[in-house]
């Protein structure tokens, strides 16, 4: 557990010395913002209903930046060779990675704690229901995170592990919206495996353990992948 | 300290490593020379636990290191031949960072940092950026890397590539002053460098093993021991006709002021009656050592890459 603290030490320490860290806070706090103000003109409103569904979509493309450097990076500049030839178990590297890039995430979502206070102060919010929308939108960092690390672990280019983690959540998306396309009984099923009907509850104030052990399950899946990647890396 | 038994390393259909094996005693230095793409790389990556091997096993310090990696990587410090640095950290942060990926935390982990720093010259640069500094001293922090956990041994890929004459000479003096503490294992392109620094040679060739022994032991036996006659003032090309035609005498080649002949067994005596009997004046008549570069070039051949 140690390796875990260390690591993830370190992935904050690289993160932010460079700029990196700063350019994502702002560009997703100035997503939010533009969320907000969108979801406030179109309901009228004093909720984050309409923020909290856009910034999920828009951490679909956001968060495989994040993690794309992950193992890319490290390949590509030798430190794999380190990491591999210290006694470090694979699971502590992976979890160190994948708890650095929630932290990030967690200050990410601090950051738009300002909104629920504005509305605080001109309206009259439902305070669990933006408790339950942040736990959701937390879960769904999880969930996307660990996506991204796995792309990284795939390939040595950060362009194709941040494009590859997008498109690798792209479907978990759109499978929400087939209706048209697939009918309301296919649909009923798709839903189960889409993301956003998955959040819809927590947006409702709602935290359904169905959809808890959903993003839970998705998260663990593809940090698995990726352990099995990296071990099978070594055999190739 | 170390063994290897018939280690094989495969890439799909390229054998990079064929059924190589050697042992490495405790407190030497290990000489491991090649031309470039000969499988040395591949073989310390095996060693260090970072690359299975497809046939074979090894041991470091008695341990598999195939059975008990953690026991082995805990046990070796490894440089590989791109220093692995964290580019946007600074030297004293990438230690700290090593050291504890090492288990080594807390005031140990910053007397370890000290001493280490100050081994490879580095004192003072704690704070400076990975990223800003130039290749040499890349090099030492990468060497400082390996050392912190003070492993028993040591594996060294081409520690001295891409530096200059000077720091090429204050990492062999580095390499030279750890052999006390450490089984070294490098590889390397620098002839000279195993023969100042090296008490064993492996030699490997298109992933095979072409030699191996002490250095003595590589030289003798791939080098032809040559002999320099100094005949001042003797027409050379009877001499060279009479030195010749003895029994002893390989090839005679004519130098400037004598002869150089090759011989299996030291043919110095049947020489030196020979040129004394012809009358002629034998200044000298000296053995010439083998040299590596000699042995090396009747191993893998002249068209071996050489740096």
């Amino acid at each position: 557990m140690r390796a875990v603290w260390t690591l993830l030490k370190k992935e904050l320490k690289v993160t932010f010395v460079t700029p990196l860290a700063y350019v994502f806070l702002g560009v997703f706090l100035f997503l939010a913002g533009l969320f907000f103000y969108m979801g406030i003109v179109m309901t009228g409103e004093a909720s984050l209903r309409v923020m909290m569904g856009n910034l999920a979509i828009s951490l679909l493309f956001v968060l495989p930046m994040l993690t794309m450097r992950h193992f890319a990076e490290e390949q590509k500049a030798g430190t794999f060779e380190l990491l591999m030839t210290s006694p470090l178990s694979p699971v502590a590297l992976i979890l160190g990675k994948w708890l650095s890039s929630m932290v990030m995430c967690g200050l990410m979502l601090i950051g738009t704690l300002i909104f629920p206070m504005v509305l605080e102060v001109y309206g009259d919010p439902d305070w669990g229901i933006i408790v339950t929308s942040y736990i959701g939108l937390f879960l769904v960092c999880g969930a996307f995170t660990a996506a991204g690390l796995f792309a990284s672990s795939v390939t040595n280019d950060q362009v194709a592990a941040g494009m590859g983690g997008i498109v690798l959540l792209l479907p978990f998306w759109l499978i929400g919206n087939a209706d048209a396309l697939v009918g309301d009984g296919l649909q009923g099923w798709l839903d189960k495996l889409a993301l956003l009907p998955h959040l819809r509850g927590f947006t409702r104030g709602v935290v359904d353990s169905a959809d808890v052990a959903y993003f839970v399950a998705f998260a663990f899946v593809f940090l698995f992948l990726t352990y099995r990647t990296l071990e099978s890396r070594r055999w190739r | 300290m170390i063994e290897v038994q018939g280690i094989t390393k495969r890439y799909g259909a390229f054998v990079a490593v064929r059924d190589l094996s050697f042992s490495v005693g405790k407190g030497r230095v290990l000489g491991f020379i090649g031309p470039n793409g000969a499988g040395k790389t591949s073989t310390m990556r095996v060693l260090t636990g970072f690359l299975p091997a497809t046939l074979g096993s090894a041991t470091i310090a008695g341990f598999d290191v195939f059975e008990e990696p953690m026991q082995v990587k805990k046990r070796v410090g490894y440089l590989p031949e791109t220093p692995p640095l964290y580019k946007e950290l600074s030297v004293g942060d990438y230690l700290k960072f090593v050291a504890e990926l090492r288990g080594i935390t807390g005031g140990e982990s910053l007397k370890r940092i000290g001493e280490v720093m100050e081994r490879v010259g580095l004192r003072g640069w704690e704070r400076r950026i990975v990223g800003s500094l130039s290749k040499g001293y890349r090099q030492r922090v990468g060497l400082a890397q390996a050392l912190i956990h003070q492993p028993p041994v040591l594996i060294l890929d081409e520690p001295t590539s891409g530096l200059d004459p000077a720091q090429m000479v204050g990492v062999r003096q580095l390499i030279s002053d750890l052999r006390h503490d450490h089984t070294v294992v490098l590889s390397t392109h620098i002839l000279r460098e195993v023969e100042a620094l090296c008490d064993d040679v492996v030699v490997i060739n298109k992933g095979a093993l072409a030699a191996k022994g002490t250095l003595d032991e590589v030289r003798l036996a791939h080098a032809p021991v040559r002999y320099r006659v100094g005949l001042p003032g003797v027409d050379l090309d009877k001499a060279a006709n009479a030195v010749g035609a003895l029994d002893l005498v390989g090839q005679v080649r004519l130098i400037d002021g004598g002869l150089e002949v090759s011989a299996p067994q030291d043919p110095r005596v049947a020489i030196a009656a020979c040129v004394v009997n012809a009358g002629w004046a034998l200044e000298s008549l000296e053995r010439i050592a083998p040299s590596l570069e000699d042995a090396f070039l009747s191993l893998v051949g002249a068209e071996g890459e050489l740096l």
